[in-house]
């Protein structure tokens, strides 16, 4: 059978006519901002026996004398993720329930949690880690502050959008027992969101994880600043070593929190 | 109001055992990366005085910031729609009810795990190191790791597909082509769409600081002002990547609202 056999299930049989309508508009955006990238045929001609090439340099003997000082800097990316997750979760808690329109106590309230989140999310993490950086001089501090803001916006929101979506039958029946609003949210909004509370830590802690190896960059702690400083020296035995570490111990996270989401997640399934 | 019977004994709860252990944890590490709370708050004092330096905002380079932006919003057009492209290829494979096989199947999952796993800024300094300076490596690190982003997020929509679906196509005899075609992309197109702009949010800002590291866009900028000291003039590199990052959120909210 051919492509030419095919009818597509419309009523004159015809491809629908948004399918290359959505194609040729991306044709035609991707072709008018080509310029301001520098697209240029010769330069990705040439990218390829570059990348190649530059991919060989890093099967050089690994600088095995560096493990020690990696491992120290690689705990150190480590230790500011957590130290910065936590940091953030003390804020992010009362902000969240706040944002939650179920749980605000006012609508006022509410709108200013919902805003403030949100403006908080809206730098990107790196740029706070500059500004930090700047201010504070360079080292760990200033990483994980960064890292802890950044993350008191994401979280906050996480937890408010976790809240909103509980059952309302045992709020209700707490209710309808006398409960007051920080009883209803204690003993019924609290329990019922907390496996999506427990899914976003760990998908925030993997996010954390990946920004704090690369918050060095900008000479605010962890394993991105040697990187760095290898990558100017082309010292291969280096970069693939900090790129091979970086690689596992993400991995490592990544596989860990699948684990546990799925764990903490299917529990949840059964409970109801 | 009495109660007569006796109330059951109260469960037993771990909570303040994981609390202190988890408090005595944070506390290890704060000593190990050597943080004292007087530096902090002396620290937090420096900041305030720092920040009232962003106070008056230059404006007089706005149309090179613009220009800047303009790129920027390139880098992150590029690397989602080449994202996009890898991913629809990637995905089928991916998916766990329609891969053709056990091995592309792992091979398609440890394919977007990889690319998932190098952060993004690291494969641009890798592209930018092999490729020379400019927005190019940034648009191919940026198109590697939310491809893997996106290929996982589509594989998981295929998977949650009826199955009825793939039987009915399998019944008339359709090919894997075909199935994919007819059955899957139709089935998790709003879906698809969603998360298509979310990466392409998350590509803008990513796209904002790719420039620390030499492969373009509005970062490099702001690193140069903020280097030369020119306060009023990263103020004014903030305030521009600001309102471009939340007006795209906004739209991109507002278009995942009107599709669920």
């Amino acid at each position: 059978m051919t492509a030419m056999n095919w009818r597509w299930p419309t009523p004159d049989g015809r491809l629908p006519s948004a399918v290359p309508l959505a194609v040729i508009s991306a044709v035609l955006v991707l072709a008018a901002s080509a310029w301001l990238i520098e697209v240029s045929p010769v330069r990705l001609w040439q990218a390829g026996p570059r990348l190649i090439a530059f991919a060989g340099h890093l099967f050089t003997t690994p600088d095995w004398a560096y493990v020690p000082r990696l491992a120290e800097k690689m705990l150190e990316t480590i230790e500011m993720t957590v130290l910065a997750t936590f940091l953030a979760l003390l804020l992010a808690f009362p902000l969240g329930v706040l944002a939650a329109h179920n749980a605000s106590p006012h609508p006022i309230i509410f709108q200013m949690a919902r805003t403030l989140l949100s403006s908080i999310r809206a730098l990107p993490d790196m740029v706070v880690a500059l500004l930090f950086v700047s201010a504070l001089g360079l080292g760990a501090l200033p990483g994980i502050l960064a890292l802890a803001l950044v993350t008191v916006g994401f979280m906050g929101k996480f937890i408010a959008e976790a809240i909103e979506v509980v059952g309302t039958r045992s709020i209700e029946g707490l209710s309808a027992a006398g409960a007051g609003r920080w009883q209803r949210i204690q003993y019924a909004m609290l329990p019922q969101a907390m496996p999506d509370f427990i899914g976003s830590l760990l998908y925030i802690l993997d996010h954390n994880l990946r920004a704090a190896a690369v918050l060095g960059l900008v000479g605010a702690g962890g394993i991105g600043y040697d990187l760095v400083m290898a990558m100017r020296l082309f010292d291969y035995g280096r970069i693939s070593l900090i790129a091979l570490s970086i690689y596992i111990v993400v991995t490592l996270l990544d596989r860990m929190s699948a684990w546990l989401r799925g764990r903490v997640l299917g529990r949840r399934v059964n409970v109801h | 109001m009495s109660i007569d019977q006796a109330l059951p004994a109260k469960p037993r709860s771990w909570l303040p055992l994981w609390l202190s252990l988890l408090l005595a944890l944070l506390y290890v590490i704060a000593v190990d990366l050597e943080l004292d709370g007087e530096a902090l708050l002396y620290g937090l004092e420096d900041m305030a005085g720092y920040f009232a330096r962003f106070g008056s905002p230059d404006f007089s380079n706005l149309s090179s910031y613009l220009q800047l932006l303009a790129q920027t919003l390139a880098i992150a057009v590029w690397g989602s729609v080449l994202a996009l492209i890898a991913a629809v290829m990637i995905a089928p494979f991916a998916a766990i009810t329609i891969s053709p096989n056990a091995l592309t199947y792992r091979l398609a999952r440890e394919l977007l795990n990889f690319m998932r796993a190098m952060p993004d800024l690291l494969l641009a300094l890798l592209f930018v190191a092999a490729l020379g300076l400019g927005p190019m490596p940034g648009v191919l690190a940026l198109a590697v790791h939310t491809a893997g982003f996106l290929g996982k997020f589509f594989a998981e929509s295929m998977e949650r597909v009826p199955a009825g679906r793939y039987e009915a196509m399998a019944s008339v005899g359709a090919g894997f082509t075909q199935t994919l075609i007819f059955a899957v992309w139709p089935s998790m197109l709003r879906e698809a769409i969603g998360n298509t702009l979310y990466i392409f949010d998350r590509n803008v800002r990513m796209a904002a600081v790719l420039g620390l590291v030499g492969a373009g866009g509005i970062g490099l900028e702001l690193h140069d002002t903020l280097r030369l000291f020119r306060y009023d003039q990263s103020s004014a590199l903030i305030m521009v990547m600001l309102i471009t990052i939340i007006a795209i959120d906004q739209l991109s909210t507002w278009i995942r609202k009107k599709l669920t």
